[in-house]
Parts: C-alpha cells; sequence; structure tokens
C-alpha cells in the first residue's frame, strides 16, 4: 500500500478511536458524578480550614480489562487511571534486575505533546519510588492516565489517580503516595489545593508528592516564581493537606476490602 | 581490582566510596566540577555559547527570525528552546525523532523561560500584531556525562546574553520591512537563572552535579532552578524522599551556584567586548 494512503488510513482509525475513548469517558463521567452525588462518605467539605482540600470522589475497578484501575475527582479535576502489569516486557525496555516502569498520559482533547511528556516522567518516577519493582523483573508495569476534565490541579489528581490504580492492582508497594497543588498569591499567600479560577490570580503553583509513612518528598514539581521561604511554607501546608488523602486512601480502601 | 569490584557490585562500590564521604572521581558529596563557559562560540549565529561542566559539553546557537506574532499576545515575540541528544553524545540515545529525554528536556527550558520572564518578550515584538522576532535556540549536547540540564540552562541563559538583533522598520500600510544589518541592538536579559542537579543516593546522601554514572546508580535527581534569590523551579521527578532540611540544603546550595555562574558568564562576556 503506498505510504500516504497507510498514514491517512492510520490517522483516521486513531481520530475515530479518541472519539470512541471520549465518548465513552464522558458517559463513565456523568453516571459516576450522578451515583457519588448524594453520598458524602470520604469526602472533605470546603470548609475554612486553611490546609482542607476540595471533596474527592473516587471508585476502584471501574474498567474491567486492567489489573487495576480508579477514577478520582478533586473539585471538577477528573481523572482516570488504568494499570496493567507485571506483564510481557519489550525487549528493548528489558532491566534484568526489575520491572520496567511506564507511563502513558492522554489528554482530554488531541495528541499528547510535550508538557505532557514531563507530566508522565514525573508520575512515573514517583510510582516506580513506591512500588517495589525489584521484585518482578524482566516484566513491564503500564500506568495509564486519561485525563476527563482539568480544573485545575491537573498533575496532582493524576498521581493520586495513579496510587489508587495501583492500590487496586495490587502491585506491591513500600508506601502509597498523595499529591498535592498549592497556589501562591502575589502577596506570598498560599492557598492549598486551588480550582482553575484561583489558580489563575496565583503568580506561582507548587505541587508536591508525599510518602505515607514520613511524610518526606517524593516529587516536587514547580511554575512560576517564588522566594524560597514560600517554597517551605508551601510544602508545610502541603504537607498537612496530605493527611487528608491519606485519610481518603484508608476509608476507599475500607469500602472496598470486602469486594477487592 | 576496584575496577572489577565496580563491574560486578557497582553499588557496593559506590556505597563504600561515599562511606568515606568521597567520590569515586575524587571529589567531596557538595564539590561541583570544574566548569567553563564560553559566549559567542558560533560568529554565524546571532547568540551562541558553549558550556562545558566536567565532561559534559553542550552547545547552543540561536537563530533570529520574523514572523506575526500570535493573535492571542500580539504584542509579544517567541523564545523556543529545543534541546537535541543525538547519538554522538551517549550510547544511550538512538537516532530519529527527538526521545523521551529530549522532550522533556525542552519543555523544563520552556518552562524555565515562562516562569522567570528572563527575557521580556514585549520587547521581541516590533508592531504588534504584524511583526516580532522568535528567537530559535537550537541546544545540542556533544558530551552526555550527567548533569546535562544544568548545562543546557547554562548555555542558553549566556547564549541569550550575547544575542544581538538587528533594528527593523516596519510599514504598516505598504508592509514593507527593511532591516538594517548593521544596526543591531543587545538583548537585555531581567535575571539570569541556572540550574543546579543533586542526586540522592540512600536518603543521606546527596551528590552535587552528578556525573553520568553516578545519576544511574542514584535512586533520583532534583534540580533547582535559581537567580540568587528567587526560585524559578524545583523538579524533583520521583526517586529517593527528601526530608524538608535536606531541602532547603539543596536550594542554598544551587543559590550559592547560581551566583558564581553568573559571575563566569560576565566575565565571558566582558572579554568579547574587549
Amino acid at each position: 500500500m503506498p505510504r500516504p494512503l497507510l498514514h491517512s488510513l492510520l490517522s483516521l482509525i486513531l481520530n475515530q478511536l479518541t472519539r470512541v475513548l471520549h465518548a465513552v469517558c464522558s458517559v463513565y463521567k456523568q453516571n459516576f458524578l450522578a451515583m457519588n452525588s448524594n453520598s458524602s462518605n470520604g469526602t472533605h467539605s470546603d470548609d475554612k480550614e486553611e490546609c482542607s482540600v476540595r471533596p474527592i470522589l473516587c471508585e476502584l475497578g471501574v474498567i474491567t480489562r486492567p489489573d487495576g484501575s480508579a477514577i478520582l475527582t478533586q473539585g471538577h479535576t477528573v481523572v482516570m487511571s488504568a494499570v496493567y502489569g507485571p506483564s510481557e516486557v519489550r525487549m528493548q525496555r528489558l532491566q534484568v534486575d526489575r520491572a520496567y516502569v511506564e507511563t502513558v498520559f492522554r489528554p482530554k482533547a488531541g495528541v499528547p505533546n510535550t508538557s505532557d511528556r514531563l507530566r508522565e516522567t514525573i508520575i512515573r518516577d514517583t510510582c516506580e519510588t513506591a512500588m517495589i519493582a525489584t521484585l518482578y523483573p524482566r516484566t513491564t508495569i503500564s500506568v495509564i492516565l486519561q485525563e476527563m476534565e482539568d480544573s485545575g490541579g491537573l498533575l496532582a489528581c493524576s498521581i493520586n489517580a495513579s496510587c489508587l490504580a495501583l492500590m487496586d492492582s495490587g502491585v506491591s508497594m513500600k508506601f502509597l503516595f498523595a499529591a498535592v497543588t498549592c497556589g501562591v498569591t502575589e502577596d506570598d499567600l498560599i492557598i492549598v489545593d486551588p480550582d482553575a479560577d484561583k489558580l489563575k490570580e496565583c503568580k506561582a503553583s507548587l505541587t508536591f508528592a508525599f510518602d505515607s509513612i514520613n511524610k518526606n518528598v517524593i516529587a516536587s514539581y514547580t511554575s512560576g516564581t517564588f522566594p524560597v521561604q514560600t517554597y517551605n511554607n508551601g510544602l508545610e501546608k502541603c504537607r498537612q493537606a496530605s493527611d487528608f488523602l491519606f485519610d481518603f486512601y484508608r476509608d476507599i480502601v475500607r469500602k472496598y476490602a470486602s469486594t477487592l | 581490582m576496584s575496577v572489577h569490584i565496580k563491574t560486578i557490585h557497582p553499588m557496593k562500590y559506590m556505597r563504600d566510596f561515599l562511606a568515606r564521604n568521597i567520590r569515586p572521581d575524587g571529589r567531596k558529596l557538595s564539590e561541583v566540577r570544574p566548569t567553563a563557559i564560553n559566549v559567542g562560540s558560533i560568529s554565524t549565529a546571532d547568540g551562541s555559547a558553549l558550556v562545558k561542566i566536567g565532561n559534559t559539553v553542550v552547545i547552543c546557537g540561536i537563530k533570529a527570525e520574523l514572523t506575526v506574532p500570535n493573535a492571542e499576545n500580539p504584542n509579544e515575540g517567541f523564545v523556543i528552546p529545543n534541546v537535541e541528544l543525538p547519538p554522538l553524545c551517549s550510547p544511550q540515545f538512538k537516532s530519529g525523532p527527538p526521545g523521551e529525554t529530549a522532550q522533556v528536556s525542552s519543555q523544563f527550558l520552556a518552562d524555565i523561560l515562562v516562569n522567570s520572564k528572563c527575557v521580556d518578550l514585549q520587547s521581541l515584538c516590533i508592531m504588534p500584531d504584524k511583526l516580532a522576532w522568535v528567537l530559535y535556540c537550537d541546544l545540542i549536547c556533544l558530551d552526555h556525562d550527567g548533569s546535562v540540564l544544568d548545562a543546557c540552562v547554562a548555555a542558553l541563559v549566556s547564549a541569550l546574553c550575547t544575542v544581538t538583533l538587528p533594528e527593523v522598520k516596519f510599514d504598516a500600510i505598504t508592509k514593507n520591512k527593511t532591516v538594517e544589518l548593521e544596526k543591531r541592538r543587545p538583548l537585555t536579559l531581567t535575571c539570569f537563572p541556572f540550574a543546579s542537579t543533586f542526586a540522592t543516593f540512600d536518603e543521606n546522601s546527596i551528590l552535587a552535579d552528578p556525573s553520568e554514572e553516578e545519576e544511574s546508580l542514584c535512586s533520583g535527581t532534583i534540580s533547582i532552578v535559581t537567580s540568587g534569590d528567587s526560585l524559578y523551579s524545583v523538579h524533583k521527578p520521583g526517586g529517593c524522599q527528601l526530608s524538608e532540611n535536606r531541602l532547603s540544603e539543596c536550594i542554598s546550595k544551587a543559590q550559592k551556584r547560581s551566583l558564581t555562574l553568573r559571575g563566569m558568564v560576565e566575565k565571558s562576556m566582558e572579554s568579547i567586548k574587549s
């Protein structure tokens, strides 16, 4: 078959697939939101407390094919995640002493760009730190993330969703991890877990991932300009807020323990 | 004998060194490799620099072109960094389209330019909504021996320091543009961000300016971009967990290093002026 024809055919198929995926995703999202709108189980309301986070909702095992999957909403940010593995590895990726961890981040629309690549590496390295990859030599573990809605804190939500999917999959882990974003206002005040509107007024945003044991920093990603003191303040506030997420993980495990 | 231990048991080899507070190449834990910055290395480019950190070499050339500004920001020009990691620089890269590392490095540099606002994009605009400069910054790694991001940021910033743009006259009615190549004005930077990379090994050992060998054995790296006072990026993509004290230590070391690097750039700028 001539090459240009092949290319156009391939891109046509890809487009169709993406469209189908989006349709499936939106149906899931609506069902999910409708189902959880009445239950307050595991959510933290947006009270006046300084370090509170936006309402969190989660469901595990939402899709059947992956070894672990989750859908997570934080405020209006929604991410769906899936984990495949440990499974067969491609020859060039084979590592004799540990599993090869790969991450795919699919944006809501269009093809992934370089900023999605950066996001992928952060998520991958965070997951790799948490899981005991040396237990699964010569295999691959894939973490797939699909953005469904971005209303601030997408990276943090993606990291949390990947942790939930890993929990669901039963891959051995050293600890759990949770990520929290905070915004820095013009007068260096910290807003924990801001939504998109609040984030627009911020001059910088900081995202941290913490481990569940010592609450030390696993990953840090920043944008904008900020002084050192603000960075440390933001880190402390996010660390406090991460407790909400770890509590939430516990609630989720309790809820699903009988069915898992 | 030590060569054999290194091949058979690389982690133990490394750990034995670190237990004595020294690194395999003879450096102390917080010691950086000798750094050299050369500006204006490519005479045909509008701005260029070559940075060497130990064995790591990155060369940056900047090409200025005229373009139409983006409709969303009609009075701003563009700076587009692009990092190339050719198969020449390390066995881990193959020829073909840019790999993941190259893409991530390019995005990292683009983020730093946006975060630090070191180039005033409005100064690149000639006529709002009609004509603006686009600076294509091509960075090529010639030798990949660890801390490539540090070298890339330093090369980019020093090359931007040397950029001179010719004067352009634009007639809005006839849409005629005349470029006066003789009359050139320098580009002014508002700040000088520099990156410092640290590798974390076993939680307690933090190695400044790691080499490729150290990076591959360590559990993770952390890159801090600062100009001395403000922070522009604290990039830690996973890896070993760090406590807050360790993090602050790294930040203060990065601040000191950025001042040293800035001094080096200024010195080499003087040398091309004289």
